[in-house]
């Protein structure tokens, strides 16, 4: 089926309203991503986003959009807490999946003699791959229930890091609402093993440099500057996460039956806002969001030590900050303003990013004069860029912008395009370190398998949805 | 002889697989969810598992079917080696499933599922027999 697409501006694309759809689709591409786009059905996903009940503003698709399930990967919706819903394909399985950034004072020169130690240091302390997990942490049931209500805050309260950590993650490392009770004995189960491990597929743990500062003052405030090193995490609410959306899913396939909800997409089912099955969903996922919040502060507190342990210096020298710390699979409440009216919105992110503007009261108060960071990786051979979120973004898509780079290729045709390459030689040879628990990940994760994230910062930049601060390189990759 | 085929998606993978019969259908799914999870053959059948799922419609048993599958396999660590599908009508199937928990001596897990997804999900029933597909979240 194909989907009428008209052309805004050279970044924006309309999918104007017709049949079922409440509202149109505003999908942001260069004229080359969007005829790569028309060949699958990622369109008609923004299409399908559309006809949701209660949906406010425009159907939205970021750069890095692709087809997921029910909603595309890189879609950003809005809806009416009275009238509209709430969807945990909005959301995705990985429920807070995102990406960290921690800062140093360290320079590349003096790091790279010892760079292959760091990584093989950060392989052993952080597990990574398919049912990997330190042996000297084990988590009770209490403790994990502890874990769903305090996310962050837990990890900290626990001896992973410090307070200051929590003042530069979204929400400040916990969503409130969670109630570990509606979380299900299975969903407890895959996730006790799982709290502090990276996992598999696309989540990563680097070691980069700060290649390019694009935004002086805006680096300057971050406390970015060139040569500098730095640690990219990105990971999620692990088995816990997809068994909560595994679990709601199915809830709500009953309750879109039952609230006479028309669904073009089995996977779009959901419920209203303000229904109980919605309000479960919610507080259950809140609880998986603290779990990933807390995933990502354990493994950087390893990081941190790993740091410390090759290098043979404190942390009150290294100074592994966090910059940021954002989710880009997420439903928030938020407060905007919609025709000049303040309204309170849940606003659906999958695979994408909060990117609020300066002087929002969200925003760090560290950050309040450039606008909350806004971590954008790309692939493991090319780079990742750090940006800053806008006016235009809070005006025009509930202050959101992309997550990534995206995929090109599908796990199989990356695999045949790695045939007959050593990849991790070749990214040796450009001075990217590869430690990874898989060769099929590495085969399936090659940087020709994701878009050119250069691209994708560069629509958000030209649309104002995102303003670029910093371009990172990786150094060393951790995959699972 | 294995119906079983994976499928390409952008970001994910996708099963597809035909039967004679629905039992036989729900088995060669199975095994293909196997595929993308691990190339191993050295699964040994030394432990038995009774699985039972229920479901409002077939499409439904399907996904609910092989998440079992992959719940055993994440959150118990066990690897199926033979699948025997005893019952299966549109809203339930029972099945014995022989297999092995994990070793990590033996062998090794490529993929991560998080989850079976009810994208263009399908199960068919035609003159040829049965045919299903599901994508997988990876």
């Amino acid at each position: 089926m194909s989907v009428k697409i008209e052309q805004i501006d050279a970044c924006r694309w309309r999918i104007p309203r017709e049949g079922a759809m409440r509202t149109e689709g505003l999908v942001f591409a260069s004229r080359r991503m969007m005829e790569v786009l028309q060949q699958e059905q990622a369109l008609e996903q923004v299409r399908n986003v559309a006809t949701l009940p209660g949906i406010v503003g425009p159907s939205i698709a970021m750069p890095d959009i692709h087809w997921g399930y029910g909603f595309p990967i890189g879609g950003v919706a809005a809806f009416d807490l009275d009238e509209g819903v709430v969807s945990p394909g909005g959301v995705g399985y990985d429920i807070n999946c995102g990406v960290r950034l921690l800062r140093s004072e360290l320079e590349v020169q003096e790091v790279r003699p010892l760079l292959e130690r760091l990584a093989n240091e950060l392989y052993r302390n952080v597990p990574a791959g398919v049912g990997s997990h330190r042996r000297d942490f084990k988590l009770s049931v209490a403790e994990e229930r502890k874990v769903l209500t305090r996310g962050a805050r837990w990890a900290v309260e626990n001896g992973y890091g410090q307070l200051e950590d929590l003042a530069h993650i979204e929400e400040r490392g916990t969503i409130a609402g969670a109630d570990p009770e509606l979380i299900s004995e299975r969903a407890l189960e895959r996730g006790r093993n799982q709290l502090g491990t990276l996992g598999s597929g696309n989540h990563f743990l680097e070691i980069d440099l700060v290649e390019e500062i694009h935004d002086q003052q805006a680096g300057a405030v971050l406390g970015l500057f060139p040569g500098q090193i730095v640690v990219s995490i990105h990971t999620g609410s692990r088995g816990l996460g997809y068994q909560v959306c595994d679990d709601h899913l199915k809830m709500m396939q009953q309750a879109a039956r039952k609230y006479g909800i028309k669904l073009p997409d089995r996977q779009l089912c959901c419920a209203p806002l303000g229904s109980p099955e919605g309000k479960q969903y919610l507080a259950a996922m809140a609880c998986a969001a603290n779990f990933a919040f807390a995933n990502r502060q354990m493994i950087t507190s390893w990081v941190r030590e790993s740091f410390e342990r090759v290098l043979g210096r404190a942390q009150a020298e290294l100074r592994m900050s966090v910059i940021y710390d954002v989710c880009h699979n997420i439903a928030k409440m938020e407060e905007h303003l919609v025709a000049g009216r303040k309204r309170q919105l849940c606003v659906h992110r999958k695979g994408a990013t909060r990117a609020f503007p300066p002087g929002h009261a969200e925003t760090p108060e560290l950050y309040r004069s450039v606008g909350q960071p806004v971590l954008i990786p790309g692939d493991m051979g090319r780079y990742s860029y750090v940006l800053v979120g806008t006016q235009g973004a809070f005006e025009e898509t509930f202050g959101s912008s992309c997550h990534g780079a995206g995929r090109v290729l599908s796990r199989h045709a990356a695999k045949k395009r790695a045939r007959g390459h050593n990849v991790e030689a070749e990214l040796a040879a450009q001075g990217i370190i590869i430690r990874a628990a898989s060769r099929a990940t590495v085969a399936e994760e090659i940087p020709e398998a994701y878009k050119d994230v250069m691209d994708v910062v560069g629509v958000v930049e030209q649309a104002g949805i995102g303003k670029i601060v910093a371009r990172l390189k990786p150094l060393a990759v951790i995959k699972g | 002889m294995n119906t079983y085929r994976l499928l390409e998606h952008t970001a994910d993978m996708g099963i597809e697989a035909h039967g004679s019969t629905a039992a036989e259908l729900f088995r060669q799914m199975a095994l293909g969810l196997r595929a993308v999870v691990t190339a191993c053959t050295d699964i040994r059948p030394q432990v038995e598992r009774l699985i039972e799922v229920t479901a409002s419609d077939r499409e439904e048993l399907l996904v609910n079917w092989l998440g079992e599958l992959v719940f055993l396999l994440e959150a118990r660590q066990f690897l199926p080696a033979s699948i025997e599908i005893e019952a299966i009508d549109e809203h339930r199937l029972t099945a014995r499933v022989r297999g092995e928990i994990f070793d990590p001596a033996r062998h090794f897990l490529e993929r991560e599922v998080k989850a079976v997804t009810y994208h263009q999900l399908r199960v068919e029933a035609g003159e040829n027999g049965w045919s299903a597909r599901v994508f997988v979240d990876i």
